[in-house]
């Protein structure tokens, strides 16, 4: 057996009483450390939560806004629209809110999971807002062009009556007229198609009928979008054979995507 | 003959012409035609209405639909580009909104 001097003992003895107080505090601070280590997450799980609820937030306010000003629609189409959107915005809140005071780690893993199961729902609602509004500014302009095309019409005639020859310019006013028709059709049928989405709630089958009427929604719309540049390059080009001066043109009206001015759409 | 009697008799004589009236129609004519006038000043004011409201009023910065002048026409043609502007940011937030991705969520 070891035995020690009296001065060995009293100095492992303080060394001792040295330690215990360390080592009490170091099994004290585990706890600690391992609780801040946890809240961290908790609170980078929130931030990633929040950044994503209200960027999709800020993308619904836009389309609530634009929605608004849809001018061609029926009404009761615009309503569920309008009403479809600010139903999902209301719940992002309501998530957003109960996510943000979370103290249970184990409600919040699911609460952020629902953030994922939510977006399918988002993703179909966003797309179909914004076909139905590009739709409704597609009828829009070809109100508009049509319009127009009824002064070009007359100004036509008056050339004629003048003796002028406008076989030509006839011939670009009837390609006027067929390709409003056709962009009028493509929003009409971009709507329809997108109208026909369904919530897929995870079944594979929806899921790839939704992605392929979205699709087609969108090919509609860029024809309908196709049509109108070649409209618009017909006017310039009627513009041009009947002289017409276009000073006004110089104050072209600017447009804010959501106000009252920036519109139109279409009719179902 | 009493006085009396002679009241009583042109009281019944009365409502019988009265309820001879209104069972031949002329009451419920006269009514019809009370309520027709009515109607028809009703209609008079909604059609004045309904013209007044089908006055094809400017669309979008357009100019008067009737007004087929050179700076009508321009006009027009500048409220048409305004619109084709905004259908091509329409456009590009239709293909953004369908290659939209989500933040990834994990914890």
């Amino acid at each position: 057996m070891t035995t020690y001097k009296t001065g060995t003992r009293i100095a492992f003895g303080l060394v001792g009483m040295l330690l215990v107080p360390t080592l009490a505090f170091a099994a004290a601070t585990t706890t600690p450390a391992g609780a801040s280590k946890a809240a961290a997450k908790m609170t980078a799980a929130k931030a990633r939560a929040d950044q994503e609820i209200d960027r999709r937030v800020a993308t619904l306010n836009e389309v609530t806004d634009r929605v608004g000003v849809m001018q061609e629609v029926q009404a009761d189409f615009k309503q569920n629209l309008a009403g479809a959107v600010s139903g999902q915005v209301a719940a992002f809140a309501a998530l957003k809110a109960k996510i943000d005071a979370e103290t249970d780690p184990t409600l919040l893993k699911s609460e952020v999971q629902s953030i994922n199961e939510s977006y399918r729902v988002y993703a179909l609602l966003v797309p179909q807002a914004r076909i139905a509004t590009a739709a409704d500014r597609v009828v829009t302009l070809t109100r508009m062009m049509t319009i127009l095309g009824s002064k070009l019409q007359a100004r036509i005639a008056a050339a004629q009556t003048a003796g002028t020859d406008i076989s030509a310019l006839s011939k670009t006013l009837g390609d006027l007229s067929q390709k409003l028709s056709d962009a009028n059709a493509q929003a009409q049928s971009a709507v329809s198609v997108s109208v026909s989405l369904v919530p897929d709630e995870g079944d594979k089958v929806k899921m790839a009928a939704n992605a392929a009427a979205l699709k087609t929604a969108h090919t509609a719309v860029g024809v309908a979008q196709k049509d109108l540049k070649d409209s618009r390059k017909d006017i310039a080009t009627i513009l041009k054979g009947l002289n017409v001066s276009l000073s006004a043109a110089s104050s072209t009206p600017t447009i804010t995507p959501g106000s009252a001015t920036a519109s139109t759409t279409t009719a179902h | 003959m009493p006085a009396v009697l002679k009241w009583v008799l042109v009281l019944v004589v009365l409502v019988g012409v009265g309820w001879l009236l209104w069972w031949s129609g002329w009451f419920k004519s006269a009514s019809y035609s009370a309520s027709t006038q009515g109607n028809a000043a009703g209609a008079v004011a909604a059609t004045t209405t309904q013209a007044a409201s089908a006055a094809p009023a400017p669309l979008n910065g357009m100019s008067v639909a009737s007004d087929s002048s050179d700076p009508a026409i321009g006009q027009d043609t500048a409220a048409v580009d305004a619109q084709m502007q905004a259908l091509d940011a329409d456009g590009s937030q239709v293909t953004a909104s369908l290659n939209d991705k989500p933040v990834a969520q994990s914890y």
